[in-house]
């Protein structure tokens, strides 16, 4: 038998040809989508999956999709039956139970056919503003999945091409955001047929036997890859706990546990020793879990390691059942991000004596989601909106942690003020950084930032956040960054709200969001000290803070270091 | 084909293009009647460019005996703005903005611009963050007055702008784009009080919604204004004080040309006009041979530039920033790594590897090249200029690659020794390996990124580099362009003549282009027609009056009239160009909204009839026709090669086929080789602006005009 050749840039045309359609998928997505977080805030992530349902190529904005999304629609489309499937058709579904996370995100699934063969699927999934239940933008504190909106177990919304209209209204009439939903779904319909357009493209140029040739050798091609990064990874086992500060609920915090073992056999992620599931918002499904364990493996590696099936396959889990980190029906799961984004704090933290120069201090390390909605009255429609804010990065070995960005799993834009105004009734008051938010250190945490909306209608505004108790850790000797605050702003009095509860506000209040800061990363009186005075120059951190956190006395007049008085007060003065 | 114009001027032929990059300034200079194209290449003066601006002028005046009244334009491309920004040497700018949002420069995006490094920077803002300041004042998104603008507050702010030492301010206020009058008043009491400061306002700049982008739009308009409108004064000047008295026109980002007071005004449409002029030169080769899938591969002193063209047009993007990584795919995230830009821009790859970049030994000890750049002053080490870091030129010239005696037509000798003695102590020593291997060394890592760059525009984008021609050009290209073809698969290779200067010479086959727009946003089922039609005759009398500096030099303006126009609900436009009817009326709107339909159909596979659509923007494109010049054609001879054959020298050569070390090769001169030549490599091809290298296993032809073209023997 003779040996099927790989041509090297035939490979590489392939590859990226793949890559390309997946890209064009969010492209079309994205710039056909209504609301604004799908369309500016690119909360969607879009794949191309062999027959096998192996993942092939992706184009992901967002990494908690990474294991989540890959997870969910293999699982999807066997409980559907791929026999039952034929071109044309698009399966539809978000049931968190069914592989999938919570429920605002909801997968399409469409089969590529060529010439009647069945090569593969086209997919995308995109958070919907509104999938119904309990509060506007679904988001919210509660004790049943039942109550977090529509669950959607596979099924096909589209039937040969045609949108099925009696389900699709049935779907619609659960979610609030009506227009907004509708067009996002078109938009998900739009993705997948411009993929599969695609698809067929590359195969009408090498062939259909080529090209199962090289999506095979594309996914062993990372096998390769993945398999030399976990080797150069140092064999130990590394642990780390920590904690959601409350569950929504009731105000003890929820306990995280993360034991890291990496051996010959590859690399695990333990989660045992976490807290059962509470009947609260959160707890993270398996899949929400394996995905913070594959971001975090995935940012162990080479930067340009293209991730498909062949990294997936070197994440282990285990992450016992009834736990926060893989909970069973019908616990809620609306705020499982939370539990998995912290997750990834601790597979840093538990890393950091092995690996101290390639991890970061605490991050934000929450979704900090801020969502409403209500009637708007100059269209007389129900609107939602959602976004979810910055907050402080973790400092590293040798540089500052970067203000006001996103961390982790979670790299969603900001909603434009113009935008969000134009589109809904609310006028943002401020945006802004934070001074004094960082963790001092050697080189310190980011700053948190604050966002305040002001609502001249009743409105029903949904916190879903954490760090309310505790700011993001240091590494060594580095300090915690500032805790969050959310606060509603009520005739000029302002009352602190918990980080997950759902408030009825009046015409005239305001919310006010100040995020955390990042955590530092060596001992801030190690500082150099003209950073500390260009960080007091920008307003960034305040005289006093530099004197009494770094030991560095600024002589503002002359906007210089007084070096004597530091000299004092850093050597025991 | 004679107009007024010309029978006016009869001898007012000539046109003009110069080209400054990092290292050299390229001037082209064409007989638009006969098609004869003389050049010069003169070395860039960073620290003065007007001056190499006008060497390469005189320089062309007198090697073409030309009277300087005879010319009828002089077209200009610059990397004055984007070097200042990418060298972080931006004039000291601040940001005004509405109460309570001094920090939309410092959060930009909130996102970061990779996904899995940990370690990753955000860029530093262009404005620190003592710059910013807030004016008490609130426009709505209906552009009504929430808060009215306070004069204390706007006084105070003046103030601290009075002793803060600035030369430019940028004001991007909240909704500017619907109601500017706030940004208006602003702008002018600070010039009032600060007349020499420069203001740029975002709703005259890009009169578009989503403020981080417009405030970042108009953050570099102003940051690089001073610099660029006291450059081309004062390169005006110098031209007037050698007679050349004719129109001076700017290439933008997008490869269309403006008048110098526009780009005085607006220079964010040229912060990336070099790159422009090289692939528009391509485009035109190309399109000349019949040939308009082209790659163009432009490297210079300090950067190397790759762009894709399709049927004889480079791609044009707005999503664009300008320092930024270069970006893997259409990644959602490539912007975050920059400044991102609301202007037109020619869609190009760009990286830190030209002539003058610089070789060390990292940390690791692992050899790198780049990002630093030697430059033109003091330049690689053989030029003898005072440089001590070794270059890629230093490695070339080592290797044979280069001739000493013949640098710049032989105007310049190189020091081959201390080209030698710079490497092997910089280099060599350290990784333990001979000089001419670290040479080698060096060549082959900066070949990875530039073909890297070239696959990023072409794989990359899903094409095959197979089904495209190379176009090699820039000073330092020639010598790289058949090793790079013969990494990325690219079984053709074009050189130009002249290929040192080639991209002065797309300066010369563009039109006078100017954008104008108008943002409306409003339902087209209640769109005022009447409101629409006098927006248009509004932006085409702006239109024509900027055309009027520019009416010398170009055909009378054409307008291009296109519409903005998405679902009400989303957030990207498509463009729709007006339907061809002289009255804007209910059919003339039913035409419009059908190709809408249409376009989203093809564009994203669906329709939808029902969905109400929004016009958001009007945009008018004042167009004045350039003609373009003859390509000279050279008649093929059957004189055969040798007699450009000017001697053999030993190359170092190291190819997959085995063969390693100094391999004796064939030196032609360029100048010599006649239409119809057919030679083989090992080769090396002189000619004063440039050297190529063909590699063994290549052969060369000389085409009709003068063009060589490589390909693989056999």
């Amino acid at each position: 038998m003779i040996e099927p050749k790989i041509e090297p840039i035939r490979f590489e045309v392939i590859r990226n040809a793949l890559s390309q359609a997946a890209e064009e998928m969010a492209i079309a997505l994205r710039r056909s989508a209504y609301s604004t977080n799908v369309k500016t805030r690119q909360d969607f992530s879009c794949a191309f999956f062999d027959k096998e349902l192996r993942s092939v190529a992706q184009a992901f904005t967002q990494p908690v999709h990474l294991g989540s999304f890959v997870r969910h629609v293999p699982i999807a489309v066997k409980r559907y039956g791929p026999e039952n499937l034929s071109q044309g058709d698009m399966i539809l579904s978000n049931d968190p139970y069914g592989g999938g996370v919570h429920l605002n995100d909801i997968s399409l699934i469409g089969p590529v056919y060529y010439r009647n063969q069945l090569v593969g699927y086209t997919a995308c999934l995109a958070h919907h503003v509104d999938v119904g239940g309990g509060a506007p933008a679904s988001v919210g504190a509660f004790k049943e999945v039942f109550q977090e909106g529509i669950i959607i177990p596979p099924i096909k919304l589209v039937n040969k091409g045609k949108v099925d209209n009696d389900l699709f209204r049935l779907v619609l009439s659960q979610i609030r955001s009506k227009r907004e939903t509708s067009g996002d779904f078109r938009a998900q319909i739009a993705s997948n047929i411009t993929g599969a357009i695609r698809i067929k493209e590359i195969i009408d140029r090498y062939g259909l036997e080529e090209f199962h040739l090289y999506v095979n050798e594309i996914i062993e091609y990372t096998d390769r890859r993945t398999r030399a990064e976990v080797e150069r990874l140092p064999k130990g086992v590394y642990k780390a706990e920590g904690f959601v500060d409350n569950d929504g609920f009731s105000d003890d915090v929820v306990k995280l546990k993360i034991k890291v073992t990496i051996d010959e056999e590859g690399v695990t992620f333990d989660t045992s020793g976490s807290d059962s599931q509470r009947r609260a918002p959160v707890n993270s499904t398996f899949a929400q879990t394996f995905s913070a364990c594959a971001y975090a493996l995935r940012s162990l590696m080479d930067k340009d390691l293209p991730v498909n099936d062949g990294f997936y396959r070197y994440v282990k889990v285990n992450a016992p059942e009834g736990t926060v980190t893989n909970c069973v029906h019908p616990a809620p799961v609306v705020g499982g991000w939370e539990t998995h984004v912290r997750l990834n704090d601790l597979i840093f933290e538990a890393m950091a004596t092995a690996l101290p120069n390639e991890v970061c201090a605490g991050t934000k390390s929450m979704q900090c989601h801020s969502g409403f909605g209500g009637e708007n009255p100059e269209t007389g429609e129900y609107y939602c909106f959602l976004e979810t804010l910055a907050g402080g990065y973790g400092a590293r070995s040798s540089s500052d942690g970067p203000d006001a960005v996103q961390s982790h799993g979670q790299n969603t834009e900001n909603a434009p003020i113009e935008e969000t105004e134009s589109n809904y009734p609310v006028q943002i008051m401020r945006y802004e950084l934070i001074t004094d938010s960082e963790g001092p250190g050697e080189f310190r945490g980011g700053l948190g930032l604050r966002r305040d909306y002001a609502f001249p209608n009743e409105t029903t505004f949904t916190v879903l956040a954490d760090r309310d108790k505790a700011g993001p850790r240091g590494l060594f000797e580095g300090q915690t960054g500032s805790k969050s605050v959310y606060a509603l702003i009520q005739n000029g009095q302002e009352h602190h709200l918990s980080s997950k509860t759902t408030v009825q506000l009046q015409p005239g209040d305001v919310i006010s969001y100040r995020t955390s800061g990042g955590g530092g990363y060596g001992s801030p009186m190690k500082r150099d000290p003209d950073a500390v005075l260009s960080d007091v120059l920008q307003g960034k951190i305040s005289i006093d803070r530099a004197r009494k956190r770094y030991g560095v006395v600024i002589d503002i007049g002359r906007q210089s270091v007084d070096e004597i008085q530091t000299e004092r007060l850093r050597n025991g003065g | 084909m004679t107009t007024a114009q010309e029978s006016d001027h009869h001898e007012s032929r000539y046109r003009i293009g110069v080209d400054i990059g990092g290292t050299f300034t390229d001037g082209t200079l064409v007989d638009s009647t006969t098609g004869r194209v003389t050049t010069s290449k003169v070395l860039s003066t960073p620290s003065n460019p007007a001056s190499g601006f006008i060497s390469a002028v005189k320089k062309l005046l007198s090697s073409a005996s030309v009277d300087p009244s005879h010319i009828e334009h002089v077209v200009h491309a610059t990397t004055v703005a984007t070097n200042a920004i990418i060298e972080g040497k931006t004039a000291r700018t601040a940001f005004v903005t509405t109460q309570g949002f001094r920090d939309m420069l410092e959060i930009a995006r909130q996102i970061r611009p990779s996904l899995y490094d940990l370690q990753f920077e955000k860029p530093a803002p262009l404005v620190p963050r003592q710059l910013c300041f807030e004016v008490e004042e609130r426009v709505n998104a209906k552009g009504e007055v929430v808060t009215p603008l306070d004069d204390h507050s706007l006084n105070q702010v003046v103030n601290q702008l009075a002793s803060s030492d600035i030369e430019a301010v940028a004001i991007c206020l909240l909704h500017s784009y619907r109601n500017p009058d706030h940004e208006r008043r602003i702008g002018e009491a600070i010039s009032e009080k600060l007349p020499n400061v420069i203001v740029s306002i975002s709703s005259d700049v890009v009169p578009e919604f989503r403020e981080y982008l417009r405030a970042s739009t108009t953050v570099i308009n102003s940051s690089v204004a001073p610099i660029v409108s006291a450059y081309l004064s004062s390169i005006s000047q110098k031209l007037v004080s050698e007679n050349v008295t004719s129109e001076l026109l700017v290439m933008q980002s997008s490869g269309g040309v403006y008048p110098a007071q526009s780009a005085s005004e607006n220079p964010v449409f040229m912060v990336e006009s070099g790159p422009a002029a090289g692939a528009v030169a391509a485009a035109a080769l190309g399109s000349n041979l019949g040939q308009p899938n082209v790659i163009s591969f432009d490297m210079g002193g300090t950067t190397a530039k790759a762009s894709l063209i399709r049927e004889g047009q480079p791609n044009i993007t707005k999503d664009y920033s300008v320092g930024g990584a270069a970006q893997s795919g259409t990644g959602a995230f490539g912007g975050a790594s920059g400044y991102p830009i609301r202007t037109p821009v020619v869609d190009l790859v760009e990286i830190g590897a030209g002539g003058g970049s610089i070789a060390w030994v990292d940390s690791g000890g692992a050899l790198r090249v780049g990002p630093h750049s030697a430059g033109a002053d003091p330049g690689p080490v053989c030029y003898g200029l005072g440089g001590t870091k070794p270059t890629i030129t230093d490695a070339n010239l080592v290797l044979g690659r280069l001739d000493p005696n013949y640098f710049a037509g032989g105007e310049m000798k190189l020091d081959i020794d201390s080209a030698r003695e710079s490497i092997r102590v910089n280099c060599a020593n350290q990784l333990k390996i001979s000089v001419e291997e670290a040479a080698h060394g060096i060549i082959e890592i900066a070949n990875t990124a530039m073909v890297n760059a070239l696959r990023l525009v072409s794989v990359q984008r899903g094409h095959d580099p197979r089904d495209f021609m190379l176009i090699g050009f820039g000073g330092a290209g020639p010598a790289h362009t058949v090793r790079l073809a013969e990494q990325a698969g690219i079984p053709k290779v074009l050189i130009p003549l002249g290929p040192g200067t080639a991209s002065a010479l797309g300066l010369l086959v563009t039109d006078v282009r100017m954008e104008g727009s108008a943002t409306l946003i409003v339902r087209a089922d209640q769109a005022d027609l009447t409101q629409i039609s006098r927006e248009f005759q509004r932006l085409e009398n702006l239109g024509r009056k900027a055309h009027k500096q520019a009416a010398s030099a170009s055909g009378a303006p054409v307008f291009e009239r296109a519409i903005e126009m998405r679902y009400w609900g989303q957030s990207f436009e498509l463009s729709i160009p007006a339907p061809n009817r002289s009255e804007i009326d209910q059919t003339w709107m039913q035409e419009l909204t059908e190709s809408f339909h249409n376009a989203h159909q093809t564009a994203y596979g669906f329709r939808a009839n029902d969905e109400p659509i929004e016009i958001v923007n009007l945009r008018l494109t004042t167009v004045g026709k350039i003609a373009r010049p003859q390509m000279l054609k050279l008649s093929i001879t059957d004189t055969g090669v040798s007699i450009a054959l000017k001697g053999t020298r030993p190359v170092y050569f190291s190819e997959e086929s085995g063969k390693q070390g100094m391999i004796e090769s064939k030196v032609y001169d360029r100048s010599l080789l006649p239409a119809g030549a057919v030679f083989s490599g090992p080769a090396i091809v002189e000619e004063p602006d440039c050297t190529t290298v063909v590699h063994p296993n290549w052969q060369a032809t000389i085409d009709e005009f003068g063009n060589i073209i490589i390909q693989p023997k056999n």
